[in-house]
């Protein structure tokens, strides 16, 4: 019953998208996703970290005591972050100063521990790297996707580019958090309306 | 397959001790960089505070720092100066204070003559990205050059009758970076009391 790596990139992406299926990593949706720049570096880092995590936690699934596999796995998520970050002020240190605090931000977002305990402990190390890898990559497009609503309306730019040339009056409520629970609220609304109706068509 | 106490007892000591030994070897492997990196980031932060930064290379830094830039002593406190010919030309005046999340440090440059502001930079915020985050843009950073400053000229947001634009969305953030700034120019450098 092994999964073919298409269908867990399709899974992750789509039909089973962290965010707005699993309703993970809300908190950094939220607060990340005032300009397009900011959730790029945050959903790449968190893909990278759900990566390795996934891979190292599965690589080792047998000798992890049951009950202190939470613990476990933090500590590997920490390592891990606290290593991203050294790197980036090491070797990016431009990037690593737009990012700030959000690098030690990563290690709480659920979606890292939630593909450990759902999927990496049972599966064989590839596949559970790519499903960390793709999982944090739905998790970057979803972002992508509310910043980019988010920041044309509250700051009349892309990237950091102006692109208000008609002299359109942005709204501030766009770049506070608010903002985005109501993008976020209705993304899921339409995905659930789409999953809900598939699954009547299948029967 | 049931693992007893001590394995797991084991299990987390080892792997702790792996662990902590990774991260260890990976900083101090990493350190010389990152402070090469910190020092280069607080030279440059000075010479654009004192408006000699114009597109300067990270080489050109350096040298330009090692030319222009001396500590001279300004009231109680010794400051980074832009010193030309025996002459101070400006100094970079370092504040502190608490912005709305954590720590706002930086550096003001003010003119020899103390009557007006040559620029500012901040060194380390951790301000609301987007919002109280963008002090750190041009378009803020850039209202500060050339403000006159005096014993009794206080830095001031346009609502408050001044010049320079507070940033939208942030305005605990923008409020604190003048309050710093002005406790900043009344102790060190008009040396009156400080108001609280």
């Amino acid at each position: 019953m092994a999964e073919k790596p298409r269908e867990i990139i399709k899974r992750n992406l789509f039909s089973e998208n962290q965010v707005l299926r699993a309703i993970l990593g809300i908190c950094s949706s939220l607060a990340v996703t005032n300009t397009m720049r900011n959730s790029l570096v945050m959903g790449l880092g968190l893909s990278v970290v759900t990566a390795l995590s996934g891979l190292t936690l599965s690589a080792m699934r047998h000798a992890i005591p049951r009950r202190v596999r939470m613990l476990v796995q933090t500590l590997i998520i920490a390592v891990y972050v606290i290593f991203l970050d050294l790197f980036l002020q090491a070797f990016l240190p431009d990037i690593s100063k737009q990012l700030g605090p959000y690098v030690g931000l990563i290690i709480t977002n659920c979606i890292i521990m939630g593909r450990a305990e759902a999927y990496a402990q049972s599966n064989p190390p590839f596949p559970s790297m790519l499903d960390g890898l793709f999982a944090g990559l739905g998790y970057t497009m979803v972002l992508m996707m509310i910043s980019l609503i988010r920041e044309i309306l509250g700051f009349g730019s892309v990237f950091g580019i102006n692109i208000n040339f008609v002299g359109f009056e942005t709204w501030t409520i766009m770049i506070m958090p608010p903002a985005a629970f109501f993008i976020i609220g209705t993304f899921i609304w339409v995905m659930s309306a789409r999953v809900s109706r598939r699954a009547v068509d299948d029967k | 397959m049931k693992k007893g106490h001590i394995y797991t007892a084991v299990f987390m000591i080892i792997l702790s001790a792996v662990l902590t030994f990774a991260l260890a070897l990976a900083y101090e492997s990493f350190k010389p960089a990152i402070k090469g990196h910190k020092e280069l980031a607080e030279q440059r932060a000075i010479l654009y505070a004192l408006d000699l930064d114009n597109g300067l290379t990270d080489d050109q830094v350096a040298v330009v720092t090692s030319d222009l830039i001396a500590e001279i002593t300004l009231g109680e406190k010794m400051v980074p100066a832009h010193v030309k010919d025996d002459k101070v030309v400006a100094y970079a005046v370092p504040f502190t204070g608490s912005g709305l999340w954590g720590s706002i440090l930086g550096y003001l440059g003010v003119t020899a003559d103390l009557s007006e502001t040559t620029g500012i930079v901040f060194t380390s915020q951790n301000e609301t990205p987007g919002l109280g985050g963008r002090i750190e843009e041009e378009q803020f950073k850039g209202q500060f050059r050339g403000v006159p400053i005096g014993p009794d000229t206080e830095l001031k947001y346009v609502k408050n009758g001044g010049e320079i634009d507070a940033v939208t969305g942030a305005t605990q953030t923008s409020d604190a970076v003048l309050r710093m700034l002005n406790a900043a120019l009344r102790q060190d450098v008009f040396g009156g009391e400080v108001q609280e």
